[in-house]
């Protein structure tokens, strides 16, 4: 009897919520669904490519204070600039016009050097909450330079120095130098890496600086689309774009700072490219999933030991020399393996770029100081260490670092040099280091060109804490001002690459700083997808993702 | 008016329960093979090198149950697996995984021996004051401990590592505030019921001051409880030691400690999973050794065990 209730029970539930779930009915005025569906044809799934990053969360998508690899690489998905790198490949040799037509006409005019651009027309700017699309004009060039330039506007504004911007007319903008660059100098400050992106006026002005951190508005060939905190970016393709609608429909930025977890991900399917860990064990094993592809690319981020010559005994040539001559670079190339890491011998990288010093050119010079031991404790001895002496610094906990401090450990106690590292996150080391708390740094960074390098490691403005202008001088170097100074003004290529080298030279005679070797760039994807570029060099450190990417499905 | 005083214990009958403890104790195999671990994980980290020797001898200390010096590095013959060379392989380093586990002993016995011994030391005092005295004493000490035991264990190790920095010294100190509140509540309790019974009484009657009641009266007979749980907890905090190595706030490299190196080995889990299973084993093997023992004693001292 009681189970015959529930029965009962459960059949008015059920006609009770099949009633509750029967279909709407349609709107007034509009037809019933038919009884029998027609076949309809399915919307084709949008080309969505989801790339697995690194980061934690971004910082800015302002372009002018991007800086870390997960900004940058969104950045450069949403801006352009005057001229661009070609994509896949940063060489200088191969930069190509981007807004500009063509490259710029240089003439002097009363001894300043004076560069005009004619721009494209119908280049068009995002949409946004707070503007319409509207077309890109010389007022938004001079603009966004000019906010490149501002100090409180802008982490590169030190590079615009002595330049002065003009809109001569809607598609001409010309820049004039106080004091005239080679190309080689000029081109990479209006080119698509750092201040040289061009953000949109109407938009900044709209929304204000600090909104535009986190919904940036410019031409590139995505759109920015939303922004979930520690989640992800999304980028919608922009349909307007001069180059051409882009093979994707938009783009997943998503923050994952745990390689398991990214790695898991491109194995099942749910990202399409993820930044890898660069060690060639973890290429080799991906190498044998078997629908995942791995590039191993420039540009390489260059890992240089700098020896702070205020702290003793660091302060004795000697002692430093000693240093370099415990260290084995090959040892520490060891931890990364080939061709993930590849030797140096001076700051500026000479397979990247110009004026850099090859192995064969310090080889012959006696500047290489390659790994010798038991010279190194005669050395130490010979400055009045014969029982070594004790260091302490602080190291980053990310692998790149870790890795460098804990070897560079192990070597110099051959020696019997004692080096206590302790270990903080990175973001830590970074702020301590710059306080100028260890008396040997390691930093690990790519710049775009020699004169960067050697002005921001090795120009005495840019001694960290004392200097004029405080940067990543760690080294407190101040021997080779006039050589970095001669260089930038020089405009004949070749008289400057040899004025770097020159700077390069007493740099490694007074063993101001240790060139170690750089460290490439690894992702890996499904194999499905297509860059649409070779892969050799990418300044953003990231495979570039442009209108010409796609995913084959 | 006459009272009488319950008689001392006799010095035979106590052998005799001691005496009975420890048969208690060898009838008890997991307790037994419980100690035989704990005692085998402290003879590998005294004697992984001749740090005991070495100070007679005037030398440096060299590796001695450990094959080789667990900080020299061979980068190029990293991630190499095990082999008779090298039983557990080597890591990301190029270093000898077995030695390096053998002296990781060292760390993981001293931060879970000397972390118990100060959340000990620090609980029992708070415990016992907060129990005898009672009123507002009793009412802080009591509410600040259910503060501090609202926070999960390790963000609160988390949080007095943000404030002190990190290192061992600051991870034991870390480690023993986190213990403590435990401490406290268990010692607490056992004061309230210890209090009640006739020697405290005849002992206040004979005018024994409130330190020697606490320290001679009240302590010697809540000890057995605290033993019990220093033990257990000695687990706990070896565990809790491996977890903040794990996220990067342990010792000092170039020093063993496994939850480093499981830390190290975590990225290499598909290629080379022997940097992080041999000292993950390592920490279940002494753990569990902790926890036998614990739980052995506990039915040697747990009073009911002799019915």
């Amino acid at each position: 009897m009681r189970a015959r209730s529930v029965l009962w029970l459960l059949a008015v539930l059920v006609l009770l919520l099949g009633a509750c779930a029967a279909p709407q009915q349609a709107p007034e005025g509009q037809a019933p669904a038919p009884a029998v569906e027609e076949p309809m044809e399915e919307p084709a799934e949008p080309l969505i490519l989801r790339l697995g990053q690194n980061a934690a969360d971004l910082r800015s998508l302002d372009p002018h204070f991007a800086t870390t690899t997960q900004d940058r690489s969104l950045v450069d998905m949403v801006f352009n600039a005057l001229l661009r790198y070609k994509p896949g490949n940063g060489a200088f040799e191969l930069m190509e016009p981007d807004l500009a037509e063509d490259f710029p006409t240089m003439e002097m005019v009363d001894g300043k050097q004076v560069w005009t651009f004619k721009l494209r027309q119908g280049v068009m700017c995002h949409p946004s909450e707070v503007t319409e699309a509207y077309e890109l004009t010389a007022e938004d060039v001079v603009y966004s330079l000019e906010k490149a330039a501002t100090p409180e506007r802008s982490a590169y504004a030190g590079e615009y120095n002595g330049m002065t911007f003009e809109a001569v007319d809607d598609y001409t903008v010309r820049i004039t130098l106080e004091t005239p660059l080679s190309p080689v100098l000029f081109y990479p400050k209006v080119a698509n890496y750092s201040g040289g992106m061009i953000v949109c006026k109407k938009a900044i002005e709209a929304m204000g600086d600090e909104a535009f951190k986190t919904a940036p508005v410019g031409t590139g060939p995505f759109m920015f689309a939303s922004y979930s905190p520690q989640e992800k970016v999304v980028l919608a393709a922009n349909p307007d774009y001069f180059r051409g609608r882009p093979k994707l429909d938009g783009v997943e930025m998503r923050y994952i700072p745990d390689i398991s977890s990214r790695e898991a991900g491109l194995l099942a399917g749910e990202l399409d490219v993820i930044n890898g860990i660069p060690d060639i064990a973890w290429v080799d094993r991906m190498k044998g999933e078997g629908d995942v592809q791995v590039d191993v690319f420039g540009v390489g981020e260059v890992a240089t030991v700098h020896f702070n010559m205020t702290k003793p005994p660091l302060d004795i040539p000697e002692v430093r020399k000693a240093l370099a001559y415990a260290l084995d670079r090959d040892e520490f190339l060891a931890l990364f393996g080939e061709p993930i890491a590849e030797n140096v011998y001076s700051p500026v990288p000479a397979k990247f770029l110009a004026g850099g010093l090859t192995r064969e050119e310090v080889e012959a010079l006696g500047l290489a100081y390659d790994v010798d031991r038991e010279r190194a404790r005669q050395m130490l001895a010979d400055a009045g260490f014969p029982d070594g002496f004790d260091l302490e610094v602080v190291s980053s906990e990310m692998t790149g670092y870790r890795r460098i401090y804990e070897s560079m450990q192990a070597q110099l106690a051959e020696i019997g040099v004692r080096l206590k590292v302790n270990i903080v996150d990175h973001s830590t080391m970074h702020s301590l280091i710059r306080q100028d708390v260890n008396p040997i740094v390691v930093y690990i960074a790519w710049r775009p060109n020699a004169d960067v390098y050697l002005t921001r490691f090795f120009h005495s403005d840019s001694i960290v804490v004392t200097g004029a202008k405080p940067d990543t001088n760690f080294s407190h170097y101040d021997r080779i001002d006039d050589l970095i100074e001669q260089a930038r003004g020089e405009t004949d290529p070749e008289q400057q690459i040899q004025l770097w080298k020159e700077a390069q030279i007493q740099i490694l005679e007074d063993m101001a700083a240790y060139p170690l070797h750089y460290q490439q760039q690894v992702y890996a994807r499904r194999a499905n997808v297509d860059y649409g570029h070779e892969l050799v060099s990418v300044f953003a450190l990231y495979p570039g993702i442009d209108e010409n990417t796609t995913i084959q499905r | 008016m006459e009272s009488t005083l319950p008689a001392a214990p006799a010095a035979p009958e106590l052998r005799t329960q001691r005496q009975r403890a420890w048969h208690t104790f060898k009838r008890n195999r997991t307790a037994l093979v419980g100690l035989a671990m704990v005692v085998l994980v402290a003879l590998v980290a005294i004697f992984s090198d001749t740090v005991l020797i070495a100070p007679l001898t005037d030398a440096e200390p060299t590796p001695l149950l450990a094959p080789y010096d667990p900080t020299i590095q061979d980068p190029r013959n990293r991630l190499l697996p095990p082999s008779w060379e090298h039983p557990m392989g080597l890591d990301t380093y190029g270093r000898d995984i077995f030695s390096r586990i053998l002296y990781g002993a060292r760390v993981s016995l001293m931060v879970g021996i000397l972390s118990v011994a100060l959340g000990g030391i620090l609980g029992v005092i708070l415990g016992l004051v907060a129990g005898y005295s009672g009123g507002a004493a009793e009412q802080w000490i009591m509410r600040s401990v259910d503060v501090l035991m609202a926070f999960p264990s390790l963000l609160m190790g988390l949080m007095v590592l943000a404030v002190l920095g990190s290192g061992l010294t600051k991870m034991i100190i870390a480690i023993g505030i986190m213990l403590a509140p435990g401490f406290v509540r268990v010692v607490h309790g056992a004061t309230l019921g210890a209090k009640q019974n006739d020697y405290i009484l005849a002992a206040r009657a004979i005018g024994a001051g409130h330190p020697r009641i606490l320290f001679r009266h009240l302590l010697p007979n809540i000890l057995g409880e605290v033993v019990v749980l220093a033990s257990i907890w000695v687990a706990s905090a070896i565990r809790v030691e491996a977890s903040l190595s794990f996220i990067g706030l342990g010792v000092s490299p170039p020093t063993p400690a496994w939850g480093t190196m499981i830390r190290e080995g975590v990225q290499y889990l598909t290629t080379a999973p022997w940097i992080a299973l041999f000292p993950g084993l390592a920490i279940l093997f002494t753990v569990l050794a902790f926890n036998l023992l614990g739980d052995g004693l506990r039915d040697v001292l747990d009073p009911k065990s002799y019915q």
